[in-house]
């Protein structure tokens, strides 16, 4: 008998419990789509708005203290209302707020990016690989599954939205050196890790449901372009149609008279339903409300004088219909790709 | 007791794939054996609790399988037929990985998987993508998978399906060492009868659903006090002839008389046939079933 038997041995181990278990499926899923150059750039890009975000509210706070830092940066600081730069804390609520609407909206367009890049594989290739029953034959149910997939989009999305929008609210805590701020601003950072979760659980349930479509992931990923980019030109074009018809009916009346214009438009907007074919317009539209971004605009854009004013209503406020509509379409989509995932990825209850 | 099933019925429409199932089966290895479309595949989903039944009750390993299958899936290992891979990954990750699933913490699933990959004859492909193994290597992947978390019990479905001889010997003597030297009960679910006896020492024999034969192979293989096998110098035809007028039974199979002696005689009867007929015998032994022919059997009685 050798002294110590080199073949199997015995493990004596302890399992976790069964809640956690899905974990296990999210790390390997951001481990192996880490190993991807393209994704590994596309990250860096999507954390350079972050920069920009932190930025902003650090120069905000410095502006708020009236610091000597900031006085060689005011030329700057020209496009910025004269009452904005004398008082700048009565405006701190909509500086923050405008500038986390504008990270939001930016990485909203990059976390397409992403889950083009990391989407498309996650459920495809286990449907080409087979690998559905490695899983479902271990001690996890399908919701462990659809969850550990979820999770991996999750973690990206998390780390290009919620992460920098937390890291820029302490460092502009921190310049701004106000107490008073974590009561002004405390909503707009829970709204911002809010959002950033209707992202990624919308997002991620319909790329789940895509990649669960087809064996193969450039098929999915087309399917994807056509969800973000394709229904996007097509509420393009329904908008600009519908525009032309009316801009030009206007036109036959008070076209000279820009508040009577301005206002046409945005009581036209009210009804108007062609935005809500684009996936992007309403996570942005919800967005937007959630963020409390038209208000601000409103109060930022009321510093300004006459026709002034009325384009930039007009220029900042272009999505004026119910938030409701757009969450009501995020929500049927949400259940149609619950459907499509539970209809695609089925237990191993069948014969074969 | 390994696992046992109390009337399980299990259809698929108008399919019954499992048909008021009992059987109790005990620990060791146990094969499965049955013609494709038996119920095999659906009795061990049954097993492992990814399937509802529609009616019957069973346990594995003490565990309800209708209430505690997670606790199953933890205490069981299996390795499925078909072939299926958890892609982009190289073998040590594939193996780490289906540790975690079980809730292995990452550290010792990636020890286990080095330890088991080195055992099923891996480990110098343990950093190849696993899309480039050969078939033999990812039957002993999956089975390396199946084991990284040390189960009570391994279930193999056809393992040997597909592999050439060198490979398919490779898995007996894996499956065989598992069971009989390390103390893993083992279920190996096969259509190739030579194999299962490698590996198994009991067996359970199973078509359209129902149970048709089980017990230990040794004794499946029983001793037939009345038939024997003999070879003879000469010609095998007119000694079969001959042992005919005296009142057996008499069957050429190659170069053996296979022989039945009539009610009440004893192989004094052969030897004295042969004497009459000037033969001298050079192989006399009682007959004794192969597994061939208990499955075979069993399939014609049923």
């Amino acid at each position: 008998m050798p002294v110590f038997d080199q073949g199997y041995q015995h493990w004596s181990g302890t399992l976790s419990g069964h809640a956690w278990r899905w974990l296990a499926i999210t790390r390997q899923g951001v481990r192996v789509a880490l190993t991807n150059r393209w994704l590994r750039i596309a990250l860096f890009v999507s954390w350079l708005p972050a920069i920009a975000l932190a930025t902003a509210l650090c120069l905000w706070g410095l502006l708020e203290q009236q610091s000597a830092l900031i006085q060689s940066l005011r030329p700057l600081l020209g496009f910025l209302d004269r009452e904005m730069l004398l008082d700048p804390k009565a405006y701190r609520q909509e500086a923050w707020t405008l500038a986390y609407g504008y990270f939001m909206l930016t990485e909203l367009r990059l976390a397409m990016l992403l889950i083009l890049i990391v989407g498309p594989n996650l459920i495809s290739q286990d449907l080409r690989y087979n690998a559905l029953p490695l899983y479902l034959s271990r001690p996890l149910r399908r919701i462990d599954y659809f969850l550990g997939k979820w999770g991996v989009i999750v973690a990206f999305l998390g780390a290009v939205t919620i992460v920098p929008a937390i890291v820029a609210y302490v460092l502009g805590i921190l310049f701004s050196l106000d107490v008073g701020i974590l009561k002004d601003t405390f909503p707009l950072l829970l709204a911002s890790v809010g959002y950033g979760l209707i992202i990624a659980a919308s997002a991620g349930t319909l790329i789940l449901a895509l990649s669960s479509l087809s064996r193969s992931s450039r098929y999915v990923a087309m399917f994807w372009l056509a969800a973000w980019l394709g229904s996007g030109v097509i509420a393009s074009v329904l908008q600009g149609i519908e525009h032309e018809q009316r801009r030009h009916a206007l036109g036959r009346f008070d076209r000279d008279n820009p508040t009577v214009f301005v206002d046409q438009e945005l009581t036209a907007a009210r009804t108007d339903w062609r935005p809500l074919v684009s996936y992007t317009a309403n996570l942005a539209r919800v967005g937007e409300e959630m963020l409390g971004t038209p208000e601000a605009w409103d109060k930022v854009t009321s510093l300004r004088a006459g026709p002034e004013k009325d384009m930039a209503r007009l220029r900042n406020v272009s999505v004026q219909y119910p938030w409701t509509w757009s969450a009501g379409v995020l929500l049927a989509l949400f259940g149609l790709s619950a459907w499509i995932l539970n209809r695609s990825i089925k237990s191993l209850d069948r014969l074969k | 007791m390994l696992f046992q099933f109390s009337d399980v019925t299990k259809t698929y429409g108008a399919i019954t794939a499992l048909n008021n199932l009992t059987l109790s089966v005990p620990t060791g290895a146990i094969g499965l054996l049955g013609p494709n479309g038996s119920g095999k595949t659906t009795m061990i989903r049954t097993l492992l609790g990814l399937i509802p039944v529609d009616e019957g009750t069973g346990q594995v390993l003490g565990k309800d399988f209708r209430r505690e299958q997670l606790d199953i899936r933890r205490d069981v290992g299996f390795a499925p037929e078909d072939e299926c891979l958890f892609p982009h990954t190289v073998g040590v990750e594939f193996v780490a990985y289906a540790g975690e699933l079980v809730g292995m913490s990452r550290t010792d699933a990636l020890q286990r998987a080095h330890e088991t990959l080195d055992y099923v004859g891996l480990g110098e492909a343990r950093y190849r993508k696993v899309e480039s193994y050969s078939t033999g290597m990812k039957q002993r992947l999956k089975l390396a998978s199946a084991i990284v978390h040390d189960p009570k019990m391994l279930i193999l479905d056809e393992p040997t399906n597909g592999m050439d001889p060198g490979g398919r010997q490779e898995i007996i003597e894996l499956s065989r060492d598992l069971a009989h030297n390390k103390g893993m009960s083992l279920l190996f679910s096969s259509h190739l009868l030579p194999d299962v006896e490698a590996v198994c020492t009991h067996v359970v024999v199973i078509a359209a659903g129902k149970l048709l034969a089980q017990g230990e192979i040794a004794q499946l293989k029983q001793v037939h006090s009345q038939s024997y096998e003999v070879r003879v110098k000469g010609e095998l035809t007119p000694f079969a002839a001959r042992l005919r007028e005296a009142g057996c039974t008499a069957e050429e199979y190659a170069d053996v008389l296979k022989i039945a002696l009539p009610a009440g005689a004893t192989p004094q009867l052969i030897w004295k046939t042969a004497a009459d007929a000037s033969e001298q015998i050079r192989h006399l032994r009682p007959q004794r079933s192969t597994l061939e022919e208990v499955f075979l059997s069993s399939l014609e009685q049923a």
